[in-house]
């Protein structure tokens, strides 16, 4: 009885250790602090000061226009204007809406691809080393190029075209709907590889022999994949997909190449937008604003998933 | 139910052989163990029978009839995997199921033969529970059943006793013994255990290096081992097999051992060896118990000299390892009246030695 610790004895425990420290400290040992130091200093100077001139100029007006040194940047200070305003920007609200388009298409379609590709590079074929080495070339490609390769595919006088039989005027890249089709095949094919390899990679840590009882009993081959395969490759699964998920929020490189955000803003998602209100618009003080509820939001997404899989786990 | 020919099957890994033209005949509700060290190609066999591999050459036919075009799902073959092969993400109950649902048998039905067979195999305490949480003995009993759920027509069972410890490996022999008999269902059953297979199979296919050495009844293997390799492999302790040069002299055929030690072969045995005149080095086998001390029983028997180098006491009875010259045989001393250093006469019984020719291994006249 007396060795279970009631909220008394822990106090006490915990002062026992405070007094420790006291100890310590009296007697100038600080070693663990001095130890610590240059790490929080980093710190601070990497991530706290970063974020807090973030929080700083996002309540002002500033922008370089005002001629203004950054800090005395409150001489034009617009309290929560920015915010209230991003929350009313159609043209936010668009790119938003844009990139999470892109991300339900695309990445489902890669999950699609990739599990199908992965099923069929389970098992051992002729060649398949050399097309496993080729199916995973695209995702090497820096993305940039990939934007090119595309770009020049989708001209109106270009290979899909030509290909496809279609006239010179049939263009893909500055048509309302067909340049976000047309972006969403390059990411598209820049992408499934990694899913592909993902899923391989949990699909072979599937037990081989496991696999075969479940044949050996009558199961068919996707009543076993349905009830074999995709429960074992769960975590894989949630890892692909987050992944995926995450980078094609972020997409950039492939849309800037291939449309500029264009036709007018079509194909802008969430980073172009916010590229073009930093070097084009220059409204500094409201990218400030957005770029910290962005990272206000999801730090509650990712925050609310990792308590939800921890309870799942658990 | 039903019967499995392997008819002149070869299976090649390459330029690798694991199985060469093995021949069996397995009656319906037969039996019938695979025995063989490590590597000799048992689970091969198996997997060629299951359809899990394919063969190089001849066929293998269930009932008289051709599988080989058949999907594994249809073949309605048993197979228990050499480490189980578990669904440890499902609960006991969902591994049991399995092969059931897959067939979209009915809910009820599912239900009802599921609790019978948790039944039999004793796991019903556990059968809301996940099946990684079972112990070894416990997913034996479950692989045993997730199998016999389904009424397969024929049951393989590989190496299935290999990992559990010695009380259970013990009952579960019997069990499954007990087990083939309710379920009338044909068995064949792979092992590297000569004890197992012996007390289990109605039937014993002996195989060495993918080559099926002799096929028959545990006694007539026993009794009547077809070659050297069967004659050492069977049996426990094991056969002395002692080679040498055979030697007419002065009327006597003499097996003239490396190191100096002669055997004079007399009787039935002498004439086994000597029933082909091409062979000139031979193996004498005789079985550890058929060695016998005192007073000679037979005029023909052989007689032989040697010095008790160990006493080595099993149950009731001792074994005994006489040295003569270089040469080591292993007798059985059932009356406790030798001592370490003793220097002995022995006697073996021509009818019960084996002769074996030693560049072949094959059994000479027997
Ligand atoms: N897929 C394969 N490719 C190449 N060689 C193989 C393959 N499968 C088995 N072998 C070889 O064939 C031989 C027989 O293997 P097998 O698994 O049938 O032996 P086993 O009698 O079951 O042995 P154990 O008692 O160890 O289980 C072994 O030498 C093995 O290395
Ligand atoms: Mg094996």
């Amino acid at each position: 009885m007396t060795d279970i610790p009631t909220p008394a004895s822990q106090t006490t425990q915990s002062e026992k250790r405070k007094g420790y420290w006291a100890t310590v400290a009296r007697d100038g040992q600080k070693m663990g602090f001095w130890f610590i130091l240059p790490t929080m200093l980093l710190l601070l100077f990497i991530v706290v000061f970063p974020l807090l001139m973030q929080l700083y100029l996002s309540v002002t007006w500033w922008t370089p226009l005002e001629g203004i040194p950054w800090y005395r940047a409150w001489e034009v200070f617009s309290w929560g204007e920015n915010y209230w305003f991003l929350l009313t920007d159609p043209r936010l609200w668009g790119a938003l809406w844009r990139t999470v388009v892109i991300m339900g298409i695309a990445v489902p379609i890669q999950f699609f691809l990739g599990m199908a590709l992965a099923y069929l590079f389970v098992d051992k074929f002729p060649g398949r080393k050399i097309f496993y080495s080729i199916m995973l070339t695209p995702m090497m490609v820096v993305p940039a190029v990939v934007g090119l390769m595309f770009f020049l595919l989708f001209q109106g006088t270009g290979p899909v075209n030509d290909h496809l039989g279609l006239p010179a005027d049939f263009s893909w890249l500055t048509d309302v709907n067909r340049a976000m089709i047309s972006v969403i095949i390059a990411d598209i094919w820049q992408w499934t590889p990694l899913m592909f390899l993902i899923l391989l990679a949990g699909m072979l840590g599937v037990p081989s022999d496991q696999l075969l009882a479940a044949r050996l009993l009558g199961g068919s081959n996707w009543q076993n994949f349905l009830k074999i395969v995709l429960p074992r490759m769960k975590t894989v699964i949630i890892i692909a997909l987050v992944l995926r998920a995450v980078e094609c929020f972020k997409i950039f490189d492939l849309i800037f190449i291939m449309t500029k955000g264009g036709p007018g803003v079509q194909t802008e998602t969430i980073s172009l937008f916010l590229y073009k209100q930093t070097f084009g618009e220059l409204e500094w003080a409201y990218v400030a604003a957005i770029g910290l509820t962005i990272l206000f939001v999801l730090s509650v997404i990712a925050a609310k998933g990792l308590s939800y899989m921890a309870k799942k786990n658990g | 139910m039903s019967s499995i020919q392997i008819n002149n099957v070869t299976k090649r890994f390459g330029d690798f052989t694991a199985v060469e033209d093995m021949c069996l005949d397995i009656e319906e509700g037969e039996f019938v163990a695979l025995l063989g060290p490590s590597g000799c190609g048992k689970t091969t066999t198996m997997n060629m029978i299951a359809g899990l591999e394919d063969v190089t050459e001849g066929s293998i036919l269930f009932d008289g009839q051709d599988l080989s075009g058949t999907k594994i799902q249809d073949r309605n073959i048993g197979f228990v995997f050499q480490n189980y092969a578990i669904f440890t993400h499902l609960s006991v109950y969902k591994n049991l199921s399995y092969g059931l649902e897959v067939k979209k048998v009915d809910k009820a039905e599912i239900d009802r033969r599921v609790k019978a067979m948790a039944d039999r195999m004793s796991i019903s305490h556990r059968l809301d529970q996940p099946a990684s949480s079972l112990s070894v003995n416990e997913m034996q009993k479950l692989a045993i059943g997730r199998s016999a759920i389904v009424e397969p027509r024929i049951f393989l069972l590989d190496e299935p006793l290999s990992n559990l410890d010695a009380g259970f490996r013990a009952y579960m022999r019997a069990e499954l013994k007990v087990l083939q008999h309710e379920f009338g269902q044909t068995m064949i059953y792979v092992t590297h255990d000569q004890i197992e297979a012996m007390s289990l199979a109605d039937k014993i296919a002996i195989i060495d290096q993918g080559k099926l050495m002799q096929y028959g009844s545990p006694l007539e293997i026993y009794n009547n081992p077809a070659n050297r390799f069967v004659a050492n492999f069977v049996g426990s302790p094991r056969m002395n097999l002692i080679d040498g040069e055979l030697r007419e002299e002065r009327g006597t055929l003499r097996l003239m051992v490396h190191g100096g030690a002669e055997i004079p072969l007399s009787g039935q045995v002498r004439s086994e060896f000597s029933s082909d005149t091409k062979v000139h080095s031979g193996s004498f086998g005789i079985r550890p118990q058929d060695i016998y001390f005192g007073a000679r029983r037979a005029e023909d028997d052989i007689e032989m000299h040697g010095t008790v180098e160990v006493l080595e006491r099993v149950g009731p009875k001792r074994l005994v390892y006489l040295q003569v010259l270089e040469t080591m045989f292993l007798a059985i001393d059932d009356q406790d009246q030798l001592n370490v250093g003793d220097e002995v006469p022995f006697y073996m019984p021509p009818a019960k030695s084996l002769a074996f020719d030693l560049a072949s291994g094959r059994r000479l006249g027997g």
